[in-house]
């Protein structure tokens, strides 16, 4: 822990820093061990619960950056100073943008999802956005299991005004299109409370889940790359529902989709649109506007094509600056550094990705 | 060149590795069944501490469906993204002639040489030193 401010002068040089540093909007905290998370849940759930997560397709490698072991042990990614030093202080980082994963989508039962969520939401706020928080550089998510909407606006609403929270998450793993009105009262709660929508891959396929692919994908290698076909369909959807016509204030944040899709996904939207749109009447431009207004994307794993100027004009495609924004991973395999993700960029885009696009989202300080 | 003292062959047995700060450089040094390489430690990628991965074997390139384990012990693993580098030569697995580490020449001596460079190091000469030309 550093020390607090001493003078007036200390207090404005740390809030000049925090005005420049990095924004990195996908950041995982992880539980010490299964009880932290266990002791939070009430009975019968408390028994239940073991920590499950997907039961296949994970890593067969490493799941998580070998180095990210803390000093004093535990798992990765479970030691909020040891992320400090790793991750906010090596790269200048002001705001970790803080997502659990806890799966909880998964399961069949919808009060058992909802009680592994709720539970980890006290968890990330005890000890993650309290706790260890004394420079505020931890923002948190809200977790909401999908399987019962109601129940999900209840956790919105339990967690909504908290001074650390940013956004609400969820699983890109479902069992229907993002665009389908099952999902309204979520978005109608995420919106009331001016609090974007975050989506994040990893259990496509797992529990009541469907996959992205037409089957069961046979690799890890196969299921990860095919997960930002998941996101590719859940915008179509949201898009093509008329969803930001019905909530003009929702905002969506894609994280871990991939980004290099986006350009041309929105050509041929937007080319069918001309052709359809009496079938989708209620959208008043075309699909691709809405994108500007509402959707930004997190930029890990960002892809690394071996000319960097083909990567510079996909950028310029998809309008980079406005709809990006930095994320590293951290702790998991596939990190993105801050210092090393990207080609040079001009200064005004970096600064747009790494920084001012998700202060404007979040609001903060800018 | 210049030769910096690792230190005595009985500190690096097969299979075990030293990171040394050497002309503000971090590199690997490596046992691998009894001969010695050196590698940067900093993955041409994205910059990860790479002499920190695991290092194990590979499976060899293969026809679809068929496995073929080897190299025990001679693969190094990035421990962020887990790209594969061959320990003795510095070249990653996946293109062994465009991508690759930086590699030292790593000799064992039966006594110290003059011209050495040593920071403060206890040195015992029987079982030979590992030294590394950079």
């Amino acid at each position: 822990m550093s020390e607090p401010a001493t003078s007036l002068a200390e207090a404005r040089e740390a809030d000049a820093e925090r005005r420049q540093g990095i924004v990195d909007v996908d950041v995982h905290p992880v539980p010490s061990s299964v009880d932290e998370i266990r002791e939070r849940m009430p009975m019968p759930f408390r028994d239940r619960y073991q920590g499950e997560r997907r039961s296949f397709f994970n890593n067969p490698v490493h799941g998580s950056r070998l180095d990210a072991v803390p000093p004093d042990g535990g798992p990765k990614g479970s030691d909020p100073e040891f992320m400090r030093r790793q991750l906010i202080d090596e790269y200048g980082v002001a705001y970790a943008i803080l997502v659990s994963r806890t799966f909880c989508n998964i399961h069949p039962d919808p009060d058992y999802a909802a009680a592994i969520a709720t539970a980890f939401n006290e968890w990330l706020v005890e000890v993650w956005l309290t706790e260890h928080n004394h420079d505020g550089a931890f923002k948190g998510s809200i977790t909401i299991a999908q399987q019962d909407p109601a129940r999900a606006v209840e956790e919105i609403e339990r967690w909504a005004g908290h001074e650390h929270i940013v956004q609400v998450t969820m699983d890109s793993g479902a069992r229907m299109p993002f665009g389908q009105r099952y999902y309204y009262p979520i978005y109608e709660a995420c919106e009331r409370h001016g609090l974007p929508l975050s989506v994040h891959p990893g259990t496509e396929g797992m529990g009541i889940n469907h996959q992205p692919t037409p089957g069961y994908p046979t690799h890890y290698i196969e299921w990860h790359c095919a997960m930002s076909l998941a996101f590719q369909a859940h915008l179509i959807s949201i898009l093509t529902e008329g969803v930001f016509e019905r909530y003009p204030g929702l905002r969506l944040v894609l994280v871990e989709g991939g980004v290099a899709w986006l350009a041309p996904l929105l050509w041929r939207l937007d080319s069918y649109w001309k052709a359809l749109r009496s079938e989708v009447p209620w959208l008043r431009k075309p699909p691709s506007e809405y994108v500007a207004d509402h959707v930004r994307l997190g930029t890990q794993p960002l892809e690394r094509p071996d000319d960097d100027a083909q990567l510079l004009q996909l950028m310029e495609m998809m309008d980079a600056k406005r709809v990006l924004m930095f994320s590293s991973d951290y702790p998991h395999w596939d990190f993105d550094s801050p210092a090393r993700a990207f080609p040079r960029l001009d200064d005004d885009v970096r600064e747009a990705i790494f920084s001012t696009n998700a202060r404007e989202l979040y609001q903060l300080n800018q | 060149m210049t030769r910096h003292l690792v230190g005595p062959v009985s500190e690096l047995p097969p299979g075990s590795r030293k990171i040394v700060e050497v002309a503000g450089r971090s590199i690997g040094v490596f046992n691998v069944a009894g001969s010695f390489y050196a590698l940067r430690n900093s993955c041409p990628h994205q910059g990860a501490p790479l002499c920190l991965g695991s290092i194990g074997g590979t499976a060899a390139t293969s026809r679809p469906g068929e496995y073929t384990w080897g190299r025990e012990g001679e693969i190094l693993r990035c421990p962020w993204h887990g790209w594969e580098f061959d320990i003795t030569t510095g070249r990653s697995v996946f293109n062994p002639h465009r991508m690759k580490v930086r590699s030292y020449d790593v000799t064992v001596s039966h006594e110290l040489p003059d011209d050495v460079e040593i920071e403060m190091y206890p040195v015992e000469v029987e079982d030979g030193l590992v030294l590394l030309e950079i």
